[in-house]
């Protein structure tokens, strides 16, 4: 039972009560001043901050893209105007039915349930792309202009690429693989090599947007800078020249270098692509270039290795002037094949060509000298010498997938092979073939070495790059030696390439030498046989063409590698082509 | 039923002058929520103010005595009142918690925490004052505590609900109750919070959650208390200056004129400017809980401490909301929110306040 109290005590009662509500009032109060104290006195920096990136957003505006130009100023890269459909979506609540329409009104057909998830997420203030627009779809739409509300059109800037025949060269833009950039780069060869050159620096527009991400105002503005042009060795002319004379059938590539610098005068590769079908975002045209088993990406220039055959051959004729193992005047007879233990080494000529020395051995292309010159050699001497006049590495001149090539030796068999050398190896890697692997450039820089007497420029496509020099200085009178048998290839009668002459005899006199590079080993014996001649063999297992040449022959300065894919002998296909070129390019002086 | 107009002098004004300032901060409080500009709340509240000031004047120039006398009327219309919402209320936002009265929608449920008290007092001051109260003398206010509390709640409105049950535990415990009986319902509420939890919806599970950490959920629920502490902080010690709050006028605070009036005046004046309204109301609970110890009456006293104490809470949970010391449960911020019931009722509280401060006790008033 409860007791009585007075009223004094039951006041006092809820006195007491009151002092101890107020009291956790206060505490309350007191806890709500301390986090206030944290908020806005010792964290005030750090939510300032998140108040700022709240309120402002950086727009990127993309910068020009640097040019690239030939040698002689031609735009071989720029930039275009492009105009994009684009939807905001605050301007029209019913922006998906404008999808309809201007699909309706201009014939396109824009897939509604790929865009429609996209656009859910998608920022309303913030132009969402939704095409390219070509010409035909801008008047269009300019005459339908009045239907639309949430659709207009943007323009921006993309790649324009200015002449097909550069695009194995200059290679292309796309985007990048990681999400941080937010506009296209160079992806393949020079676009990508000199990305950090040709990009240039962005803009920002800083603006202050709501919360809904409509912008407010403009806080202010950093203009794009833009890009470094490029300019490359390579002459345009001469390179639509050695593209519209390439047979256009066949696979093959040519490469034109000026023996003084190292520049890169014009590098062609068939079948060949266009770079702007990159940046127009041509699917269709983009995945046949991929699928088509011709290749056209690759650049067989630089990217193809074959056996260089014949061409070969003052590579191992130097070895042996150093050696000392033949001179001017060493003969040796050739009687159409050399015997190594119990097997035939076969010259091509069935009958052997008599007597010969080096210079008959290379004007002739007469292959039992060099087995019978092998025998007394060490591979690995001829692979050492064959890297310090350019083979066996690959030139940093910013192009994509340009790999070594190989000049084999005992070393790289064992390791890749884990088999020892045989000295039939060395016999066939003598003239050229067997494990033998070289592109159009590297030979071209060969025979750059051997006519700059073994200190020779590297090869360079940039024309701002300053030309660099290595290699290994040889003997001058081996180089004459040398020299007189490639001139006499061509210059002298019986020289496997010397019906150039009567060919077009107004053009330029060159030197050079043959080659023909096999693509499946067939029996020696039957090399030259008449009933392999006569056999109708399929095209992709005949011979590939390859012919080296300079010019003038009296003072080189142009040094041409032609090479024909399964285009037969070299003194048929590729070599009047070579002299085609390198006339070409004597004549216009580049 | 009227006191005699010249009794006016003997009020408090200095206490009507601290309301005013209160609500006059309010009001450029919502002339910069709409970026510097009268419309649409600025000038309707301060309409709304002028219209109910004729209420004010009413109440306050009414008998305590009378007022006694009305106190079960008052309640049991409130309660029709709040059960006529159940059924005929108009619904928006997923509620239905007011009913048309001309052009007003009235919100019932704010008018309820005024009869409770009310009532409340005229209970505890009937009872004897020289009973102890115990379990079952409480039995009663607590019943009827939990009914209204029952009726506000599954509108559904779990702030103004769990403040009405608030006022009335407060009343329970300001008249004297035992002091076991709190302790032990304390300890029984613990027990049972796992319970409760699952009575919860989904949404205010959600919300309890989201508020222990608001990262959980940065663009939807936590969203409220991430972008209001951003505002409130930005505001450093002496604000970013009158209109000068970007939280606000870019819209990262969402319900910037209701629950969250307090982050755009913080971001607007700093720590200083928040100081400063946290001292206004405790001031404004302060002085008419001094005058409740010169006072002997349990009606008067019950009425006068218990309805201070509500504004204060309402601005002390409101504030904790927005700093993120308690979940977001939509209680307004007394005179600052925009919001007619709010403004009405707490006008009709001030004046009972300075009405009942005025109370000379020479004998017992009733009873």
């Amino acid at each position: 039972m409860e007791k009585n109290r007075t009223s004094l005590d039951s006041i006092k009662i809820l006195n007491r009560r009151s002092f101890i509500v107020a009291f956790f009032g206060l505490i309350f109060s007191i806890i709500i001043g301390i986090r206030l104290f944290s908020l806005q006195i010792i964290n005030s920096s750090f939510y300032k901050k998140k108040s700022a990136d709240n309120k402002i957003s950086i727009k990127i505006t993309p910068p020009l893209r640097g040019d690239i130009y030939d040698s002689k100023n031609n735009l071989l890269a720029g930039n275009a105007s492009l105009y994009e459909f684009v939807i905001f979506k605050n301007l029209n609540k019913h922006y998906l039915d404008e999808i309809k329409l201007i699909n309706e009104k201009l014939n396109l057909n824009l897939d509604l349930e790929y865009h429609k998830p996209r656009l859910n997420k998608f920022n309303s203030y913030t132009p969402y792309s939704l095409l390219r627009a070509s010409w035909d779809q801008l008047v269009e739409f300019e005459k339908n202009k009045f239907l639309f509300t949430a659709i207009k059109i943007i323009e921006s800037k993309k790649r324009f690429y200015a002449h097909k025949n550069m695009s194995q060269i200059i290679g292309y833009m796309g985007m990048p693989e990681n999400n941080d950039e937010l506009y296209p780069q160079g992806v393949f060869h020079l676009e990508k090599t000199y990305e950090e050159q040709l990009k240039g620096e962005p803009g920002k527009i800083f603006n202050e947007v709501n919360s809904k991400g409509k912008i407010v105002r403009e806080v202010s503005i950093q203009n794009p800078i833009k890009g470094d042009d490029l300019k490359l060795t390579v002459n345009l002319e001469l390179q639509n020249f050695v593209q519209s004379i390439l047979p256009s059938d066949k696979k093959g590539s040519a490469v034109i270098l000026n023996r003084f610098d190292g520049s890169i005068l014009s590098m062609n590769s068939n079948p060949t692509f266009d770079s702007q079908v990159f940046e127009d975002r041509d699917n269709a045209n983009i995945s046949s270039l991929l699928n088509d088993k011709n290749r056209p990406l690759f650049n067989r220039a630089f990217s193809g290795f074959y056996p260089p055959g014949s061409v070969f051959k003052p590579l191992p004729a130097l070895l042996g002037l150093q050696k000392n193992l033949v001179n001017e005047t060493t003969e040796v007879f050739c009687k159409g094949h050399s015997s190594l233990s119990d097997r035939n080494y076969y010259c091509w000529k069935k009958g052997g060509h008599g007597k010969v020395n080096l210079k008959r051995a290379i004007k002739e292309s007469c292959d039992v000298y060099f087995y019978e010159l092998a025998k007394k050699c060490n591979i690995d001497d001829l692979s050492e010498l064959a890297t310090n006049l350019g083979l066996n590495q690959s030139y940093d001149i910013g192009l994509s997938n340009i790999d070594k090539g190989l000049v084999p030796n005992k070393k790289w068999k064992k390791a890749f092979l884990d088999q020892g050398w045989y000295t039939g190896e060395t016999l066939i890697t003598f003239i050229g073939q067997g494990y033998n692997l070289t592109s159009p450039l590297q030979l071209a820089v060969l025979y750059s070495a051997i006519i700059n007497g073994g200190i020779y420029p590297l090869p360079k496509i940039n024309m701002n790059f300053p030309t660099k020099y290595q290699g290994k200085e040889f003997n001058n009178a081996h180089k004459s030696i040398l020299m007189s048998s490639l001139n006499s290839v061509v210059q002298e009668s019986r020289g496997t390439a010397n019906r150039l002459n009567s060919l077009n005899p107004n053009y330029v006199k060159i030197g050079g030498k043959t080659g023909t590079s096999q693509v499946i080993r067939i029996k020696e014996s039957e090399r030259e046989d008449d009933a392999y001649k006569d056999k109708k063999i399929e095209d992709r297992f005949i011979d590939h063409s390859v012919f080296v040449g300079y010019a003038p022959y009296d003072n080189p300065k142009y040094i041409a590698a032609v090479i024909i894919e399964n285009g037969g002998s070299g003194s048929a296909v590729a070599a009047p082509l070579a002299h085609e070129i390198l006339n070409y390019a004597y004549k216009i002086n580049v | 039923m009227f006191k005699s107009i010249k009794s006016l002098l003997d009020l408090n004004w200095i206490y009507f002058f601290i309301i005013l300032v209160i609500f006059w901060i309010g009001e450029i409080n919502l002339y910069s929520a709409a970026n510097g500009s009268l419309d649409p709340w600025a000038s309707s509240q301060l309409k709304r103010f002028i219209f109910f000031l004729p209420v004010f004047l009413f109440v306050l120039l009414l008998q305590p005595k009378f007022i006694y006398n009305f106190s079960e009327v008052i309640l049991i219309s409130v309660i029709l009142g709040l059960v006529i919402t159940l059924i005929f209320g108009y619904t928006g936002m997923g509620a239905t918690r007011w009913i048309r009265v001309g052009n007003f929608n009235l919100q019932v449920s704010e008018f309820a925490k005024i009869a409770l008290v009310i009532f409340m007092a005229k209970y505890f001051h009937k009872l004897n004052a020289e009973k102890t109260i115990g379990f079952f003398r409480s039995l009663i206010p607590l019943i009827i505590s939990l009914f209204i509390f029952i009726l506000v709640a599954i509108q559904p409105d779990l702030g103004t609900a769990l403040i009405i049950l608030s006022l009335g535990l407060l009343a329970i415990f300001y008249a004297g109750i035992k002091l076991i009986y709190p302790l032990i319902a304390i300890g029984a509420v613990i027990a049972s919070s796992p319970f409760l939890w699952t009575l919860l919806k989904p949404y205010q599970q959600n919300r309890v959650k989201i508020f222990l950490n608001p990262d959980l959920d940065p663009l939807g629920k936590g969203y409220h208390i991430i972008q209001s502490k951003i505002a409130i902080g930005s505001g450093g010690l002496n604000g970013n200056g009158f209109l000068e709050g970007s939280q606000s006028s870019l819209d990262f605070i969402p319900e910037k004129e209701t629950d969250f009036v307090f982050s755009i005046f913080s971001e607007q004046f700093g720590f200083i400017g928040s100081i400063l309204i946290i001292s206004l109301f405790l001031l404004f609970f302060l002085i008419p809980v001094f005058k409740t110890f010169k006072l002997s009456q349990v009606f008067n006293k019950i009425i006068l401490f218990t309805l201070s104490f509500k504004i204060f809470f309402e601005f002390l949970i409101n504030i904790s909301m927005t700093i993120g010391l308690v979940p977001v449960v939509g209680v307004a911020l007394p005179f600052m929110s925009f919001g007619g019931s709010s403004l009405l009722s707490n006008m009709i509280i001030c004046a009972l306040l300075m009405n009942f401060m005025a109370v000379e006790e020479k004998k017992r008033m009733f009873g």
